[in-house]
């Protein structure tokens, strides 16, 4: 590939610039959120129209976005005193998964009765927002709906925080396997049709499985499960559809992975998986962020020319220097982790040291992008990239 | 009581028989895990060590290779067990469908596979009743316990509450039946709090605390689950007192600079010094709001400066958390 020669930095500014969806990935605690709406706001001052969408329960774009609450809906972020490139904006919204799945059914019921049969069945209610799998379907979704709003040129979207960093790809398929008609068929409709057991069940698999759901579920549940089934039934080829559309745009040429990861050795391993996955898929990963880097003190200051020599009291210089000797030896491991996910990657990683200090607002936000880009030669001073 | 002597966090800790450890991803509760189990072994306790689908098990921090789904003791009387949701699910399903044949061609058909997949909460119900499970299991027929204590390293915040949830979500959604009444022997078990302890785990950082808070709150109010203790894990301790910390920022500002022995030039360690003492400060401010705003004693653990992580840095964790 050509873009490995090129420097990490300048290589996501362009990205940056030219595409029109870009999905955030990464394990738990790499720093992802906050690496997203930076990496938005960042496009946004470049004279975008930018969205970046969190899926995140927690809220916690919300706080780095300093404000208390996301609405489900984007909303415009002031960036007057940031003066931004022209026709720049930023939007942030946070994803509601339960008025988005709401959304859907309204979209897809076919008439008013199915509608309210859902809405109204308690599996429905008590459920769908803790289906497995939902809020990345509804991700999904979102981010469909989002593409095609021409308020904005670039969607950020950043992705739950799975345990690991590609369920939330697989997951859509998963839930479109749950809802799929056939379940229905096989599994739960003799029974719903028949308001009680009956053994006019396809396979025999299907008539044991069904008694044990019985026995160990209880009727009500049942019940409440397949008239869940049958009501969707209807809706299931609508939600194809969509589902089929939601995999033509990740793999449009306008659409790029971004992968964020942390030094950390579990994290790593995650990441290389991802990697992989992402390849056998062929989905284009742009990008390969590592947070928290921890500078070797010693190489940064040794270039400083204008210290005045000065000695210093032996029991302070011991201290002193077992201060260094710790942070050069987290500093060394982490540089020998980076480096095995670059050979394994074949990406250079745009390398991001860990700041000294929290995001609460925007400017704390511009400050994260410029510590992405401005690399560990500058930054480090300021502010510390927080998940 | 008889005992006069007060008792110890860590001891209030080994009298429970369920140990579980909750937070955001990535602030260490694998590890915590690893050294709370080694800990209460190093008390003579039989400890079993529960993760649950862990991509790389608490065993390497101990020197030991991968033990997967199979209660293995990696050090005497410390046993630990990595459970996979989906062969937990099949093993339930051999117990209740006696009959083999049966049994293999429910594992076998695709609609079990995608039921399971999908359907909310079944994997955190089915991985909660293998805990309880282990924690009944008694040696041939006495009463006697096989562990002494369970330690859970419970999946990151957000699956982690739902993982907390499913036991009452499941014993309203279900109310008859083998699946109800064992959601609400399992929400019984969390809700006891002679039985069981419910460990926070963060790092001095603010979203780390954080979600620390709002486990603590969510767990307390909507499942009924009040919390032990919070393990405030990576905290910088203070390794310059106060007049070197006011000397260092002294030549700092006076642009010092020169050898310094070793090797390391002043600068570096002026800079390498300020980094420490902003950690530090950092680690003692987010204690304190922690002390604030949660009831919670807070077991304070040291950050490593390294990446890897052995059994002699889990001892030396094992060590604070005995001592706590």
């Amino acid at each position: 590939m050509a873009r490995r020669s090129r420097d990490p930095a300048e290589a996501l500014a362009a990205e940056l610039a030219s595409r029109r969806v870009l999905v955030v990935c990464g394990s738990g605690g790499v720093g992802k959120t906050t690496t997203a709406a930076a990496l938005g706001l960042r496009a946004a001052l470049m004279g975008r129209r930018v969205l970046v969408c969190t899926i995140d329960p927690s809220r916690r774009l919300a706080t780095s976005l300093g404000l208390t609450q996301l609405s489900g809906k984007p909303r415009a972020l002031d960036l007057r005193r940031f003066a931004p490139a022209k026709g720049g904006a930023f939007y942030a919204m946070m994803l509601d998964t339960k008025s988005t799945f709401d959304a859907l059914v309204e979209r897809y019921a076919p008439d008013d009765a199915a509608r309210k049969r859902i809405l109204g069945n308690r599996f429905y209610r008590e459920i769908s927002a803790a289906l497995a799998g939902s809020h990345e379907y509804m991700a999904m979704e979102k981010l469909l709906d989002l593409s095609t709003d021409d308020r904005f040129d670039l969607v950020v979207l950043d992705t739950p925080p799975t345990r690991h960093a590609l369920d939330f790809l697989e997951a859509p398929d998963r839930l479109m396997s749950f809802l799929d008609t056939s379940i229905l068929r096989f599994f739960l409709r003799p029974y719903f049709l028949a308001g009680r057991l009956t053994i006019r069940v396809a396979t025999q698999a299907g008539a044991i499985a069904l008694k044990l759901v019985d026995r160990f579920l209880g009727l009500d549940f049942l019940r409440d499960l397949s008239e869940f089934f049958l009501a969707f039934e209807a809706m299931y080829d609508g939600f194809k559809e969509r589902a089929a559309r939601v995999h033509a745009l990740l793999r449009h040429e306008d659409s790029a992975f971004l992968l964020v990861a942390s030094p950390a050795p579990a994290v790593l391993g995650e990441a290389l998986y991802f990697h992989r996955r992402l390849a056998d898929k062929g989905m284009p990963l742009v990008g390969v962020i590592v947070n928290r880097v921890h500078p070797d003190p010693a190489a940064r200051a040794a270039r400083d020319l204008r210290s005045k020599p000065v000695s210093v009291e032996p029991e302070l210089a011991a201290h002193l220097i077992r201060i260094v000797r710790d942070q050069q030896a987290l500093a060394r491991a982490e540089a020998r982790s980076v480096a095995r996910l670059e050979v394994d990657t074949g990406e250079r990683p745009l390398l991001v040291p860990e700041f000294e200090a929290d995001i609460h607002d925007l400017r704390d936000l511009r400050a994260v992008g410029e510590a992405i880009f401005g690399g560990l030669a500058e930054a480090g001073r300021s502010r510390r990239v927080s998940s | 009581m008889l005992v006069s002597v007060p008792m110890t966090l860590f001891d209030d800790l080994l009298a429970k028989r369920l140990v579980i450890l909750s937070g955001k991803g990535g602030v260490g509760k694998s590890l915590m895990g690893a050294a709370l189990a080694t800990a209460a072994c190093g008390r003579g306790k039989k400890v079993l060590l529960v993760e649950i689908d862990a991509p790389m098990e608490a065993a390497r921090y101990l020197g030991k290779p991968p033990v997967g789904g199979r209660v293995t003791e990696v050090e005497p009387g410390l046993f630990t067990i990595n459970l996979h949701p989906q062969a937990v699910m099949d093993e339930y399903v051999r117990h209740v469908v006696k009959i083999d044949l049966f049994a293999r061609r429910i594992l076998q058909s695709p609609i079990y596979h995608r039921f399971f997949a999908a359907a909310p909460g079944l994997k955190e119900l089915m991985v909660l009743g293998k805990v309880m499970v282990l924690e009944e299991e008694r040696i041939g027929f006495s009463r006697r316990p096989r562990y002494d204590l369970v330690v859970v390293d419970a999946p990151a915040t957000g699956h982690g509450l739902q993982f907390l949830k499913v036991p009452l979500a499941a014993s309203k959604a279900v109310p008859v039946g083998p699946v109800g009444a064992n959601a609400r022997r399992i929400l019984a078990l969390l809700r006891d709090p002679k039985r069981t302890a419910l460990c926070l785990v963060a790092i001095p950082e603010e979203m780390a605390v954080v979600e620390a808070s709002e486990l603590y709150h969510m767990a307390s109010d909507e499942v009924g689950i009040t919390s032990s203790a919070l393990l405030l894990n990576g905290c910088q301790e203070r390794q310059l007192d106060e007049a070197e910390e006011a000397e260092v920022l002294r030549l700092s500002a006076a642009g010092a600079g020169g050898p310094l022995g070793g090797g390391i030039r002043l600068e570096a360690a002026l800079t390498a010094a300020r980094r420490h003492i902003r950690r530090r400060k950092l680690t003692r401010f987010y204690e304190a709001r922690l002390k604030r705003t949660l009831p919670l004693p807070i077991v304070r653990l040291p950050y490593l400066f390294r990446e890897e992580i052995g059994p002699a840095q889990v001892a030396l964790l094992a060590e604070r958390l005995s001592a706590a």
